[in-house]
């Protein structure tokens, strides 16, 4: 078959009418008209609309086309034609047109799909399938059949555009793109490291990197001056539901530039980036400091969709007489509240007690939660008695209260405590009234960031990592206020509340960057064996230098408003880090192990009650709990062994058949369910019955603790 | 009887009601009968009574069977060291007996009783209330004096039960069975079972296959390289299934609590301990190797079943049926081991492995010959046994 020739369905226009056309792609759906068989044949481009008609099409053929099923693969070869009136087909580009086959090529059969693949009807106003609904995991499983679906393949061509966009604009800039390694040191970035075994120096492992921080610095001492990479980073963090072990990070660093540099250069990507998407970002970015962030909105991660701006309240109640509030300001303590205008009628008292007050806000971490609503000028409230008139009045004057109005008030000893909670009931309350405004972004520079964060023990730490300027370098290492006070060359990008990226001017002043290890408490020799190659680089003439790094799958989500980050990546992790597909990660064979020099790591585990541990009976002992007598070892011990032999007979002569569990395994493992129901064995006690030690109603065991 | 019963039941006179005694059943105590001390043979289960009947006495009931009593077994019946299987049948007893068929026992002990003994298709009689040990492998296996008690068991007890979790969604098996003409059919012999077997056993057996030529059946050699993996496959998952299976033995809903433990572990350690024989405990420290020292041999062992299922399916696509040896002369006759049960199973096990039914058809009482274990594809039960019959008339000189 000539392939040249081919031409892709969603091309298909009135130009090609009564010509001949070569189409190649799978069977999407189909519909047999007693004889007369319709076809969507799909491929990259879109669907066009196969006829096989017995009037046209020679008699094997037609037979043939009679076998077809969904997902075949096919080549036709046949004559564009214009529909009947009345026959179009409204949700497909081609439905004015269909091709009637002559000729018919099964180039791949297809068994029956575990879900559906396609989503567009072929009957004008039909409605139209969809995989949405379709468990995750089974799609993962057969990501490859996943990828046939319109979403799937836009989402993915999109991901394609929007990198390409990224190196043409960079290129355009003049950033070079730099591979930095994969298999490396563990860098300082603060999460769990993936390691490789090495099998030349066994019980040395490689880090895979965490970001290419260090690399991309020492690129900018190696005079490149302006760096970009795509790069994989890997993270083994606690699971969350939007993260993947591996991911795609835009990494940019530059030498010579200040944050204003900076901001220019990712506010024209990103926005040329969400243009990809149809989506123009208002320019310039605003900005907002670390503190003013926190002060509105409780995160340093703002959602400015929408208002319900955070106000402190703390001095109006300088000498209240309302104890709660009054022992909270003794303590240091701040009193901040929300203004959520005009929507007293969906907060009622009930919603605002039984529910924010009670529930919502401790779930946050609160104490307590006060509300008031505005109606008649006066606030109404559970508590409103307790606050002087002038208290009040101050109230409504601070706050804008009026008529309609719902003020929230959150009191708490610690300040950090109050702003979060505050802001997570903003988060809660606008997601709750609708008022996040739909297909809004509003990107936001957050930018001054405390330098340290302090200590349980009193000392300080680094909030980003120990490299990020200081804005200012007059500090003295020892004084834990000053340098609790000092703001670093920090920024980030935060996109309708979600963080996109970040990063800072760097140290690149050897002196300055001894005083922060000395600030962190770090002895010359621990910074020498945990960056000592990366800071003698600085000894040779470091040029002053930034970057940043954004997350390009949260990115794309963005853009593309997907429900996750798993749906703009062709081959992802599920949520528990594995891969439905291929398996992974997977056990691996004992002499693949003993090759790296892992089989005794492995015994060096410690496991509860492993004192006694040496032996493999005893460990086998343990592990199925079951305890062995003096005189049984000998032919315990045997059986082992013959085990083993037997373990090492079935590697030899396994072949790659499927492994099989049963002889015939049930086809359906949910059965219609009956209601259910206590035992009544259970009810009457005969349960318990055979039991060996009861106790009430419970079967009696031994302590559970050693 | 006290040598082959565990437990008879208080007496009760058969014919009180005036109703004629069903089939009188005697139970090995690993399938579960209300009230009874259906124990398994095992100290794990000690002092145990059944809560209620497993499906397959249930239904037996129904189709108007007596209970006879409790035979003895050996720990969870595997292997026949300590059984008294067959005996009940033998002695007259009993004109059906259930015992379980983990690796064959229900064909060995046939043969060493000198009756019928039948293992049906995995997944055609339901498992709920058979205390097991190997659930992708084990059924419950029927032994009797002739044909038409097994057929009456099929029809009383086999088919789709909503209890047993793990039965395939399939219809009940046909039971109708059909005919068998000697000139039509063609037996399969499986060459490496036959090498399989020690001389002089190989020869006699072959000798007895003269009769079915006589009788005008077509003979036909048929080949599984793989049949000594059989054993190997079953060893590996049986293992690992058994040592699943036996975790529920913790002496906290049932058996004995071992006493001195100051917390779980303890508790665990020294009950299971006490729990398990040797031999059954050597089985299951197998299984706990496969599953926490060498889980490739596992996945290894069930690859080499989907090849060792498709080799079967193969052999038996050759013939109406198969024919091989059922016992292994070569085995000790006591076992101390597992290996001694794979040693006695060698001829047996397949069945278990594959899922599909067998039969052991005893040699004319009196005769010196070898009894046949006759075998065809999964749910051909009916027409196994429909042969069984045809060729005990044969053996009999009756056709």
């Amino acid at each position: 078959m000539d392939f040249s020739e081919r031409i892709f369905c969603g091309e298909l226009t009135q130009e090609h009418l009564r010509r001949e056309a070569l189409l190649c792609g799978w069977v999407d759906a189909y519909r047999d008209h007693g004889g007369l068989l319709f076809i969507h044949l799909r491929d990259r481009s879109g669907i066009v609309q196969i006829v096989f008609s017995p009037e046209y099409a020679p008699a094997e053929v037609c037979r043939n086309a009679a076998s077809l099923r969904a997902e075949y693969c096919v080549a036709v070869r046949g004559e564009v034609r214009k529909r009947l009136p009345g026959t179009e087909n409204p949700h497909i580009e081609t439905g004015s047109l269909e091709v009637f086959v002559s000729e018919l090529t099964v180039l791949g059969e297809a068994e029956p799909l575990p879900f559906a693949i396609s989503e567009k009807a072929m009957l004008a106003g039909a409605s139209s399938g969809g995989a949405e609904q379709v468990n995750e995991e089974l799609r993962m499983q057969h990501r490859y059949l996943d990828i046939r679906r319109s979403v799937m393949q836009r989402n993915l061509a999109l991901r394609g555009r929007i990198f390409q966009c990224v190196r043409e604009f960079l290129d355009s800039r003049g950033f070079v793109e730099v591979e930095t390694p994969i298999l490396t040191m563990s860098t300082p970035e603060g999460a769990r490291d993936y390691l490789v075994p090495s099998r030349v120096h066994p019980q040395s492992f490689y880090a895979l990197p965490q970001s290419p921080q260090l690399f991309k610095q020492l690129l900018m001492i190696g005079g490149l001056e302006r760096y970009f990479q795509l790069a994989r980073c890997f993270r083994d963090e606690d699971l969350r539901p939007n993260r993947q072990p591996e991911f795609t990070q835009l990494d940019i660093e530059a030498s010579f530039i200040d944050e204003e540099f900076l901001y220019e250069l990712i506010e024209e990507l990103t926005a040329r980036m969400f243009a990809l998407g149809g989506i123009a970002l208002p320019r310039p970015f605003p900005r907002m400091t670390y503190a003013e962030a926190m002060d509105a909105t409780g995160t340093d991660r703002p959602d400015l969709r929408f208002g319900l701006r955070m106000v402190d309240a703390t001095d109006i109640f300088a000498a209240t007489s309302y104890g709660i509030f009054r022992q909270i300001r003794e303590r240091g303590g701040i009193v901040k509240g929300i203004n959520i205008q005009g929507q007293s009628e969906k907060l009622s008292k009930n919603v605002l007690q039984n529910e924010y007050a009670r529930e919502i806000a401790p779930s946050f971490g609160a104490k307590g939660m006060t509300w008031m609503r505005v109606e008649g000028g006066k606030l109404e409230s559970n508590i409103v008695q307790f606050f002087s008139a002038a208290e009040q009045e101050a109230l409504k004057d601070r706050f804008r209260l009026a008529d309609g109005d719902v003020l929230i008030m959150v009191a708490d000893p610690s300040p950090a405590v109050a702003n979060s909670v505050l802001g997570q009931l903003r988060l809660h309350l606008a997601d709750r009234l609708g008022l996040i405004p739909p297909d809004v972004f509003c990107p936001v520079w957050v930018t001054d960031f405390p330098l340290f964060e302090p200590t349980d023990d009193g000392g300080v730490t680094s909030s980003h990592h120990p490299f990020t300027a200081p804005d200012r370098a007059d500090f003295d290492p020892a004084d834990v206020a000053e340098l609790l006070s000092l703001r670093s060359r920090a920024y980030d990008l935060v996109i309708n509340g979600e963080e996109l990226g970040g990063g800072s001017i760097r140290i690149n002043d050897r002196r300055v960057q001894r005083r922060i290890f000395a600030a962190l408490g770090l002895s010359e020799e621990e910074v020498r064996e945990k960056f000592g190659f990366f800071l003698r680089a600085f000894d040779f003439g470091a040029p002053p230098h930034g970057g940043l790094a954004l997350g390009m799958d949260r990115v794309v989500a963005m853009i593309l408003k997907t429900p996750s980050i798993r749906e703009v990546i062709a081959f992802p992790k599920n949520r528990s880090a594995a891969c439905p597909l291929t398996g992974a990660p997977a056990p691996v064979k004992e002499k693949q192990l003993a090759e790296l020099g892992l089989l005794n790591l492995g015994g060096r585990d410690v496991l509860p009650g492993d004192a006694a541990k040496e032996s493999r009976l005893d460990r086998l002992s343990w592990v199925s709990r079951i305890g062995i007598a003096e005189g049984e070892r000998p032919l315990l011990e045997a059986a082992i062994a013959r085990a083993a032999e037997l373990a090492v007979r079935a590697g030899e002569l396994a072949g790659p058949e499927e492994p099989i569990r049963s002889p015939a395994p049930p086809s359906r493992r949910i059965r219609p369910g009956r209601e259910a129901r206590r035992s009544p064995l259970a009810v009457d006690g005969r349960l318990l019955g055979n039991a060996p030690a009861v106790k009430g109603d419970y079967f009696k065991v031994a302590a559970i603790l050693e | 009887m006290e040598t082959i019963f565990a437990y008879l039941p208080p007496r009760t006179d058969p014919l009180a009601d005036g109703a004629p005694p069903g089939l009188r059943t005697a139970i090995q105590p690993c399938l579960s009968v209300a009230g009874w001390p259906t124990d398994a043979g095992a100290p794990a289960l000690a002092d145990y009574a059944a809560l209620e009947d497993a499906t397959v006495v249930s239904r037996l009931r129904q189709a108007g069977a007596t209970l006879v009593g409790l035979t003895r077994t050996g720990e969870f019946g595997f292997g026949l060291t300590g059984s008294q299987a067959g005996m009940a049948v033998r002695s007259g007893a009993a004109d059906l007996e259930l015992v379980v068929d983990l690796a064959g026992e229900s064909r060995l002990a046939a043969a060493r009783a000198g009756i019928w003994g039948f293992k049906p298709s995995w997944g055609t009689v339901s498992r709920f209330g058979v205390i097991g040990l190997i659930p992708s492998m084990e059924c419950c296996g029927i032994l009797a004096g002739d044909a038409p008690p097994i057929g009456e068991f099929l029809r009383a007890a086999a088919g789709p039960d909503e209890r047993d979790f793990s039965l395939p969604d399939e219809e009940a098996p046909d039971l109708s069975g059909g005919r068998v003409a000697a000139g039509e059919t063609t037996v399969g012999v499986v060459v490496e079972a036959l090498d399989a077997l020690p001389s002089p056993a190989r020869e006699a057996f072959r000798a007895s296959l003269a009769t079915l030529t006589a009788a005008g059946f077509a003979l036909r050699e048929v080949s599984l390289p793989d049949f000594p993996l059989f054993a190997l496959v079953h060893q590996i998952v049986g293992a690992v299934e058994a040592s699943s299976s036996a975790g529920r033995y913790d002496s906290v809903r049932y058996g004995r609590r071992s006493p001195g433990a100051k917390n779980w572990n303890e508790m665990y350690l020294l009950s299971r301990g006490a729990a398990f024989g040797t031999l059954l405990k050597s089985y299951l420290f197998q299984g706990a190797y496969f599953q926490f020292e060498a889980y490739e041999a596992y996945e290894n062992a069930c690859r080499i079943r989907a090849r060792l299922l498709a080799a079967m399916a193969a052999a038996t696509s050759q013939a109406d049926f198969l024919v091989l040896p059922a016992t292994n002369p070569a085995a000790p006759a006591k076992a101390a081991t597992p290996e001694d049960i794979y040693a006695q199973s060698r001829f047996t096990a397949f069945a278990n492995v594959t899922g599909q039914p067998a039969l052991y058809l005893p040699p004319p009482s009196g005769e010196d010959r070898p009894g046949w274990q006759l075998t065809g594809p999964r749910r051909s039960d009916a027409r196994l046994l429909a042969a069984g019959e045809h060729l005990r008339g044969i053996l009999q000189g009756g056709e």
